[in-house]
């Protein structure tokens, strides 16, 4: 027996390009190209039933582990499995009857745990009859059934404290499946190398094609050996060597002849109910690891679950704070509706997204959950990482998480047009089919990194108090999508807001991460252009909308705020309660109007703005009217005064990138304008009018000359949104105005100096315009078809028809825009 | 897999008031799938909570029950083997075995099950089993009046029938086993 063949370890079969013939390779393989098409092989090493393959494993470990494995299902088999009738050997004589009788009360006794077995394996048929009936041809036959039944029987037999729960067979059936994909493709393999599969009594590849032995099989050996010897043995080997590094495996797992002889054959139909068990019970296990999916089916808490929760109840928890800090507006859309986590996630997690997927996109899900690693991570230094959620502190938990969080962002625009709790949960129970899963596995895998990020992980659910300064709230901007995920640079700022970097851009080239700039600005623009859509819609005052709206505007609003905090840290100005004061009358008597509200707020930021230094704040805001009409009168088909607004706000909004959702505000209060139904919309309408074209005028300016109006913007901007719970109110008040001040008197010290700078701001900016520009538009197409899938209100469609053609003449001032900045 | 219970003459209320306890903390539904029962029950309530037990209720005419709607005989096909049911106080003598027999050959079944004597009996005979369950409550009867509460729990297998007896002797319940097997089945003859 050629040595060769069977020391080199399975990891080198794989890696023909590195064999150097007979050594052993150092070269560590990469795990997903282990055994690329022996699924359930690979998912056996990736669970833990058999052990991993590195360069010290050889196939006869491989084999050894699997007969063992084997070994302890038959023997767990005979001791649980009950047939009354067979009286044991050796038991004593005469069994005692009185125990032992069909209606015997003793629950010990063969009978009764007969009964209690039938039981058992009537709620278990209840689900099997149910399985997958898509793949009815091969799931619903009895032989398959009668083993999945058993299995299942078996498992909870061992595990009393979880008895069986729905669901356990949706993970029982993939794997079970992928074993017999496994059997399968053996079986073609050796179809196609008969010759390479033939039985080696001897330890020699018995040729059957050759001529003397063809006629006779039971040849002695010694026989045999004179015949091979001289040529068989050499020119057997060398085919062997010769032949496709899979196929070897193949050939070298079914030798019936290795170690533990055929209970060792790595890939046997034989002992498929063997291995599906081993993989079944390493799976809910979780083989040490800290994802147990026998967890997530219990009721109670875990030991040592911080939270108290029982488990998936924490882990949806968990999903829901990852989302917070992805998404955040969607998250507080699903918060405001009561869309608890665990509704859906239930679901999703207990059967590890089994019902969301077809069979086949199922499976590779989960080649990528099972390769992450489930070992438990090393507790963070920190001494808060003990409140962290259990799921993310593996690998794998943090993977199922961040898939799940992909799968919500995937649905994003869909779930965020939903108005109440029931249509949402429809929307996130009926996943849609045809998801692309590559690009689901990519999202999800950029979103796992996100989730190791140490605050993340052990920051304390719900409340993520912004004065202790983490920066969770900064990091969570990237939306993985048509921009590509962005992964959010580790940002030490502590709010990593779209204004204080471009305050910083225009400050100083210090740390400002100009990528970092750009890559928000990606997929911010997603996010403006759902608002701009909504925005579009939002004519009619329909509440849904307007919470949409609401949401979205509050996080705008607080990252304004945010900013403004951070600035007059930064700029360690103290603040002028009055002065907030009078832009919350401005912000008061909002009306219809809304050039009231700026002139009001003008008026009240000349003051403040007057007050503190040198600055020409007459000139901004005539300027600033004069913008506002030259904006008015450009437009054409006017409807209302809202409209135009929202025309407005289109074109001003796109150049500049919305404001980043920050934490989560999911009750955001903005201080109701009385007599107006839609309070929160009017309030946000105006503020998110009065920020967009602060922001368009800001840029206006920019181009013209030093950003006057930055400071008034900021000041609008500010506009007092009650705080949430997650903001000092004292801050936000002090904020803005001073901080307001303090950034023109910068601008324009800085301004002269920095022009550099300015410009390639200004070319970053005109070019992150474009690609706006492009988005909406793509946008709106989808926004076409999305318009049909909303609650069917005529009007409603009939408005995103106007709107569509106002944001088409919207758009192109757009590009004049750029093409201006670009200019410069 | 199936269990049957057979039993009979529990003379409630004429003779005795109940089953006794043990033997109805046995008798718990759910496990069992028939119920033969040789007669004298012998009012309504009994056929009740025999009802309860099993839906699957069979009940053959004793000469003191109140429902004469009964049949005299029954025979019912379970698993392998035919049963038949019958008080048996239409056969002369009493109990007599090879009376039985007559009647065992007249309704051409593998198992006879049937009572009146109140007593205890199973034989086998002739490549058949002749099965009496006697009294489940110990009523007294004609013959005698020493009577032992008993009733028989059969469990019917492919080509194999055990036999459970269930007596209570001094308050206790006993429990003993006998095992037939059917020789294989001949072609019946029409």
């Amino acid at each position: 027996m050629p040595p060769a063949l069977l020391d080199p370890p399975l990891s080198e079969t794989s890696l023909v390009p590195y064999l150097i013939s007979g050594t052993i390779s150092q070269e560590p393989v990469p795990e997903s190209r282990l055994f690329e098409d022996l699924r359930g092989l690979r998912w056996r090493i990736n669970l833990g039933v058999l052990p991993p393959c590195s360069s010290l494993t050889s196939i006869d470990d491989l084999r050894r582990a699997t007969a063992n494995s084997r070994r302890r299902y038959a023997s767990l088999r005979g001791q649980l499995l009950v047939d009354p009738h067979i009286t044991k050997d050796g038991s004593s004589s005469p069994p005692n009857l009185v125990m032992d009788n069909p209606l015997s009360q003793n629950p010990n006794s063969t009978w009764g745990r007969f009964f209690q077995n039938a039981e058992l394996e009537r709620m278990v048929d209840q689900d099997l009859s149910r399985l997958y009936p898509e793949h009815g041809f091969y799931f619903q036959t009895k032989g398959c059934q009668g083993i999945l039944r058993r299995i299942l029987l078996l498992w909870c037999l061992k595990h009393p404290e979880c008895g069986y729960r729905q669901g356990m067979h949706e993970l029982l059936a993939p794997l079970f499946y992928v074993l017999q994909d496994d059997v399968e493709h053996h079986s073609e393999v050796r179809k196609l190398h008969e010759d390479h599969f033939t039985d080696r009594f001897d330890g020699l590849f018995c040729q059957e094609n050759d001529i003397s032995y063809s006629f006779d099989f039971i040849k002695s050996p010694d026989l045999l050996n004179d015949e091979i010897d001289s040529h068989g043995e050499g020119v057997k080997i060398k085919s062997l060597d010769e032949l496709d590094p899979k196929i070897q495996t193949i050939v070298l797992l079914s030798d019936a002849y290795g170690a533990e002889g055929e209970l060792g054959i790595v890939l046997s139909e034989k002992f498929i109910e063997h291995d599906a068990y081993c993989m079944f019970e390493a799976l809910m296990n979780g083989a040490r690891g800290s994802v147990a999916m026998a967890d997530f089916f219990s009721y109670s808490p875990v030991a040592g679950s911080h939270t108290g929760l029982p488990p998936v109840i924490e882990a949806s928890a968990a999903l829901y704070h990852l989302l917070s800090h992805v998404d955040s507006s969607l998250y507080s859309h699903l918060v405001e509706l009561g869309v608890e986590p665990q509704y859906f996630a239930l679901r999703w997690l207990r059967v590890l997204f089994g019902r969301e997927f077809s069979l086949d996109n199922l499976l590779i899900i989960w080649d990528e959950i099972f390769l992450s690693d489930n070992s438990e991570m090393e507790k963070h230094v920190e001494d808060n990482a003990d409140t962290g959620f259990r799921l993310f502190h593996s690998s794998r938990g943090r993977f199922i998480s961040a898939i799940a969080v992909a799968m919500l962002l995937h649905i994003r625009s869909s779930l965020l047009a939903t108005e109440n709790p029931t249509t949402c949960l429809q929307r996130l129970l009926s996943f849609p089919e045809d998801t692309d899963i590559k690009k689901l596995i990519e999202k999800a895998k950029s979103l796992q990194t996100l989730a190791l990020s140490s605050e993340i992980s052990s920051s304390t659910p719900m409340l993520i108090e912004y004065n202790k300064g983490k920066s969770v709230v900064a990091r969570s901007i990237s939306i993985p999508c048509e921009s590509g995920s962005p992964k959010t640079p580790n940002s030490l700022l502590p709010d990593n807001s779209y204004w204080e970097e471009k305050w910083r851009v225009v400050h100083s080239a210090e740390e400002l991460k100009q990528d970092g700039v750009e890559k928000q600005v990606p997929s911010q623009k997603k996010r403006w252009t759902e608002k701009v859509k909504l925005s579009l819609k939002r004519t009619e005052s329909e509440p849904s909308s307007s919470t949409i709206k609401s949401g979205k505007k509050e996080s705008k609003a607080s990252v304004n705020r945010s900013l403004l905090e951070d600035l007059s840290k930064k700029l360690g100005s103290e603040g002028d309660t009055e002065k907030l004061g009078c832009h919350e009358v401005g912000q008061q008597d909002d009306g219809s109007d809304d050039s009231n509200n700026y002139d009001a707020d003008d008026r009240c930021l000349s003051k403040n703005i007057s007050s503190e230094n040198s600055f020409n704040s007459a000139s901004p805001p005539n300027e600033f009217k004069d913008l506002e009409n030259e904006n008015i009168s450009q437009k054409s088909s006017v409807g209302s005064n809202l409209s135009v607004d929202e025309i407005n706000e289109i074109s001003h909004s796109s150049p500049i990138d919305s404001p980043l959702p920050i934490s989560d505000h999911p009750e955001n209060n903005l201080s109701p304008a009385p007599g107006r139904n839609n309070d929160s919309t009017g309030n946000l309408a105006t503020i998110s009018r009065d920020i967009k074209l602060n922001k368009f005028q800001w840029l206006w300016k920019f181009g013209r000359n030093k950003g006057e109006l930055l400071s008034e913007k900021r000041g609008r901007a500010s506009e007092p949104v009650k705080p949430t719970n997650n903001f000092n109110n004292n801050q936000s008040n002090t904020a803005p105005s001073s901080t307001a001040g303090e950034h023109c008197s910068s601008v324009n010290f800085k301004g002269d100096s920095a022009d550099q700078n300015v410009m390639g701001t200004l070319r970053n900016i005109g070019q992150s315009m474009l690609e706006h520009i492009q988005v909406i538009e793509s946008a709106f197409q989808h926004e076409r078809g999305q318009g049909a899938s909303l609650d069917n209100n005529m009007s409603k469609n009939v408005l995103v028809g106007k709107g569509q053609v106002t944001a088409m003449s919207a758009l192109t001032e757009l590009r004049k825009i750029s093409n201006l900045l670009s200019e410069m | 897999m199936v269990l049957v219970l057979a039993l009979g003459d529990m003379h409630i209320p004429h003779r005795a008031p109940d089953i006794p306890a043990k033997f109805k903390s046995m008798l718990v539904p759910g496990k069992i799938q028939h119920i033969i029962c040789t007669g004298n029950l012998c009012i309504k309530e009994v056929h009740d909570y025999l009802k309860t037990l099993c839906p699957d209720l069979h009940i053959t005419r004793g000469e003191y029950d109140e429902d004469s709607r009964y049949p005299e005989t029954k025979t019912l096909t379970i698993g392998q083997f035919k049963l038949g049911l019958c008080h048996g106080h239409q056969v002369i003598p009493w109990g007599d075995l090879d009376s039985l027999a007559m009647l065992q050959r007249q309704l051409d079944v593998d198992i006879l099950v049937t009572g009146h004597t109140h007593q205890f009996t199973a034989y086998k005979h002739e490549g058949g089993v002749v099965i009496n369950p006697g009294s489940a409550t110990g009523a007294y009867s004609s013959i005698t009046y020493d009577v032992n509460p008993s009733f028989v729990l059969m469990d019917i297998d492919a080509l194999r029938v055990v036999v459970y007896v269930y007596e209570l002797i001094d308050g206790e319940v006993k429990v003993d086993k006998i095992d037939f097997k059917k020789t294989s089945t001949s072609v019946p003859a029409l």
